[in-house]
C-alpha cells in the first residue's frame, strides 16, 4: 500500500462566472521513502497540488488517501492534527516566527500535541543538530542567514516525525552555495528513508530527485524516475 | 486543557511583551477608567465612613429640629422659623422626657461684626448653652466652655474659635480680654483647639456666646431662627417623643388639618441616610462615566487587537499549517485580550488606589480613603468582561483565518 494516494483528484474555483480547473482527475501514488519531485510553470496546478497534499486544502471531487486515511472528509481539526503529525511543511520564504527563537520556532509544532517543555526542548535540540545549526538555536530568525533560516525551517519539519517531508520551492530565496547545502540535506534524509516532496520549478532541484512528476493545466503530462539518486552535486 | 491554557497564556505573555509599548497604550483606556472609579470610590467611601462614625458619635437617641420653608413659601417671603417661645413651650412640657440643646444663629446686622481695638471679625455668632460642647465637639485649648451658670443670668461671655482669635489679633491666650459684639461687651472665657477646613470652609470661625445672652442682645424686634438638638432620656421612646414635639411645634405655630410642617425633626439615622443616600447617588453616577470610560477602553482593545491579527497573518497561517487547530489560536488572542485589560485593571487599581489616598492627605481635613473589596472585585471583574467581550471579535477573526490565503499574506 503507497503512503498516500490520489485517485482522480479534482479541484475547481469558480471565479465569478469562470470555473478554472487547476487539477483534473489526478491520479498518482506515492510509496514510502520517495523522493519526487512536482514540476510544472506557473498555472500548472503544483500550488493547488501542494496545498492539497498538505491537508491545507480539500479537492472538489476525488479520493486522497494519506496513510490509510481518507483526508478529504474530515473536519477542520481533524486535519490540523493530520498536518502536525504526517506533515512537515518547508516554504520557499522559510515562514517562521520573527519573535520566536530558532529552537521555539521547533518546539512550535509539539506545543500543539501536548507535549512537555522538558521533551519538545529534547526533541527539537535533536533536530537542530540534524539539520546541523546545533550551536545557534538561541538566534532570532533575523540574526540568521538564508540557508540558516531554512535548515530551522527544515528542522521544525523534522522534529514531529512527519510521513512527508513537503517543500514548496525550499531553495527559491537562496543562493547556489547554500542551494547546494540545503539540497544536500535533502539527499541526506533521502537517504535515511525519509519520504521527500519537492514542489519546483527547477529542473536542477529535480533532478536530485527520484521520480519527477510534471504538471500541465492541471493534468499530469509526464511521470518519469531519474534513475539516479545523487546527480548533478558530489556530497 | 490545563496545558493549552498555559501555553496560550505563555504566547500572549510573550506577543505583549514583544509590543510593551503598543500594548500599554491599548490599555490606557481601561487604566484611566479603572485609576478614575478606584479613586472616586475610595474618597466617597472614607468619606461616608468618616460621616457614619460622626453621626454614632451623636448616638440614636437624639434628634435635630430645624424650621424648613419650601421654596414656594420663600418666594411669597414666608420664612419658617423656631423661635424662643418654641423652645420655651418644649422647655415647660417635655423636661422630664428630653434634654434641650439649643443653638440661636444671628440674624441681627448690628451684631454681624465682632471688633476687637480696631480689628473687625465676621465670625458667626450663635447662642447655645453647656450642652453645645458635645454637639459640636469643642475642645477648649484654654479657659472653659459655656456653663449652666452663664445661661441663667445671661453673663456677657464667649468662647471663640481660632480664625476669630487670629481675625482680631488677640494675644495667643485671649481668655479675659473683652471684644464687642455690636454695642455690648463680652468677655472671653475660652478658646477651642483649630479643626481646620472641610471643603474650604473654616470650621474655627465662631463665637459662642450664652443663649439667654444671645436673645437680649438680639432684643424683641428681631425674630431668631432656632436650631435645636433634642437628647432623650434613657429608656424614653424615640416615636412617641418625635410625635409629641411635632404637635407641639404645630399648635405653636397655628398649623391646622392638613398644614405641611413648617420644621423638620430629623433623627440621626435620618440624615445618615440622606448623607449616604445622596453619596450612593453619586458612587452610581461616577459608576456610569467611569463604565463608558472602561467601555471606550474596550473598543480601544479590539480595535488594537484587530490591527494585530491582520499583522500577524502570516503567523496565524505557519501556526495552522504546523498543526495549530481553532481553539487553539482562539484561546491565544482571547488570553491576550484578557490579559492586557486584567493588567491595565490591576495598574488602573493600584493609581487609583494612590492617587486617593495622596488626595484625601493633600486635602485638608478629608477623611483618609477607603477602598472596599466590591470596587476592587467590580472593576477586575468589568475589566475581565470588557476583555472577553471585546476580544472575542478579533480571536474568532483569526481562528477563522484560511491558512492558504494567510501564508500568501505579505
Amino acid at each position: 500500500m503507497a503512503l498516500l494516494s490520489l485517485d482522480s483528484l479534482t479541484k475547481v474555483y469558480s471565479m465569478g462566472h469562470q470555473e478554472l480547473r487547476a487539477l483534473n482527475a489526478v491520479s498518482l501514488e506515492i510509496p514510502r521513502g520517495s523522493y519526487v519531485a512536482i514540476t510544472g510553470t506557473s498555472g500548472s496546478g503544483k500550488s493547488t497540488m501542494l496545498n492539497i497534499l498538505g491537508c491545507l486544502d480539500k479537492p472538489s471531487s476525488g479520493v486522497y488517501v494519506l496513510n490509510n486515511t481518507d483526508v478529504g472528509t474530515l473536519s477542520e481539526d481533524r486535519l490540523a492534527e493530520i498536518r502536525n503529525h504526517e506533515i512537515g511543511f518547508i516554504f520557499q520564504s522559510f515562514n517562521l516566527l520573527p519573535r520566536a527563537s530558532a529552537l521555539e520556532n521547533v518546539m512550535q509544532p509539539l506545543v500543539y500535541r501536548g507535549c512537555s517543555m522538558k521533551e519538545r526542548r529534547q526533541l527539537a535540540e535533536a533536530a537542530l543538530a540534524r539539520v546541523g545549526l546545533g550551536n545557534r538555536i538561541d538566534h532570532l530568525p533575523n540574526q540568521l542567514s538564508g540557508g540558516q533560516r531554512q535548515r530551522v525551517a527544515i528542522a521544525r519539519a523534522l522534529v514531529t516525525e512527519p510521513s512527508i517531508l513537503l517543500a514548496d520551492e525550499p531553495t527559491g530565496n537562496l543562493d547556489s552555495q547554500t542551494t547546494k547545502e540545503v539540497m544536500s540535506l535533502f539527499d541526506e534524509l533521502y537517504a535515511q528513508g525519509q519520504t521527500i516532496i519537492i514542489v519546483t520549478h527547477e529542473a536542477e532541484i529535480a533532478a536530485h530527485c527520484e521520480r519527477v512528476i510534471r504538471l500541465e493545466d492541471g493534468y499530469i503530462a509526464s511521470d518519469k524516475n531519474n534513475n539516479r539518486l545523487r546527480p548533478s552535486y558530489d556530497i | 486543557m490545563i496545558f493549552e491554557m498555559t501555553e496560550s497564556l505563555l504566547s500572549a505573555l510573550r506577543s505583549i511583551r514583544a509590543h510593551s509599548l503598543r500594548s500599554f497604550l491599548t490599555t490606557l483606556g481601561i487604566i484611566i477608567g479603572v485609576a478614575s472609579v478606584i479613586t472616586m470610590v475610595g474618597l466617597i467611601q472614607g468619606f461616608s465612613y468618616m460621616l457614619n462614625q460622626e453621626f454614632q458619635g451623636l448616638g440614636s437617641n437624639s434628634f435635630s429640629v430645624q424650621s424648613y420653608t419650601s421654596m414656594e413659601d420663600r418666594l411669597q417671603g414666608k420664612i419658617a422659623r423656631i423661635t424662643p417661645d418654641d423652645v420655651e413651650l418644649i422647655q415647660s412640657r417635655m423636661s422630664d422626657v428630653v434634654s434641650l440643646s439649643p443653638i440661636m444663629y444671628n440674624s441681627n446686622g448690628a451684631l454681624a461684626q465682632v471688633r476687637y481695638q480696631s480689628q473687625i471679625s465676621r465670625g458667626q455668632i450663635m447662642g447655645t448653652d453647656r450642652t453645645y460642647q458635645e454637639v459640636g465637639q469643642v475642645y477648649l485649648k484654654y479657659g472653659r466652655f459655656l456653663g449652666d451658670g452663664d445661661n441663667l443670668t445671661r453673663r456677657k461671655v464667649a468662647v471663640i474659635g481660632e480664625d476669630v482669635r487670629s481675625d482680631l489679633s488677640l494675644p495667643e491666650n485671649p481668655v479675659g480680654e473683652f471684644i464687642r459684639l455690636g454695642s455690648e461687651w463680652v468677655r472671653i472665657v475660652g478658646i477651642a483647639e483649630p479643626k481646620g477646613q472641610i471643603f474650604g470652609q473654616s470650621q474655627d470661625n465662631f463665637v459662642l456666646i450664652p443663649f439667654s445672652t444671645m436673645q437680649s442682645l438680639m432684643g424683641n424686634q428681631t425674630r431668631p431662627d432656632i436650631f435645636l438638638q433634642v437628647s432623650l432620656f434613657d429608656g424614653v421612646e424615640q416615636q412617641a417623643i418625635n410625635q409629641r414635639i411635632t404637635n407641639l411645634l404645630r399648635f405653636s405655630h397655628g398649623l391646622e388639618g392638613d398644614d405641611p410642617n413648617d420644621f423638620r425633626v430629623q433623627t440621626s439615622e435620618q440624615l445618615t441616610d440622606s448623607f449616604n443616600n445622596i453619596l450612593d447617588t453619586i458612587t452610581l453616577v461616577m459608576g456610569g462615566v467611569v463604565g463608558i470610560s472602561l467601555l471606550v477602553g474596550g473598543i480601544g482593545i479590539m480595535n488594537i487587537m484587530l490591527v494585530s491579527v491582520t499583522e500577524r497573518t502570516r503567523e496565524i497561517g505557519i501556526c495552522k499549517a504546523i498543526g495549530a487547530k481553532r481553539h487553539q489560536i482562539l484561546l491565544q488572542f482571547l488570553l491576550e485580550a484578557l490579559i492586557l485589560c486584567l493588567l491595565g485593571g490591576l495598574a488602573g487599581l493600584t493609581i487609583g488606589y494612590s492617587l486617593s489616598v495622596l488626595l484625601s492627605t493633600l486635602i485638608p481635613g478629608f477623611p483618609s480613603a477607603y477602598v472596599p473589596m466590591w470596587a476592587i472585585l467590580l472593576s477586575f471583574g468589568f475589566s475581565a468582561g470588557v476583555g472577553l467581550i471585546f476580544g472575542i471579535a478579533p480571536a474568532a477573526k483569526a481562528a477563522n483565518l484560511d491558512p492558504i490565503q494567510a501564508l500568501r499574506y505579505e
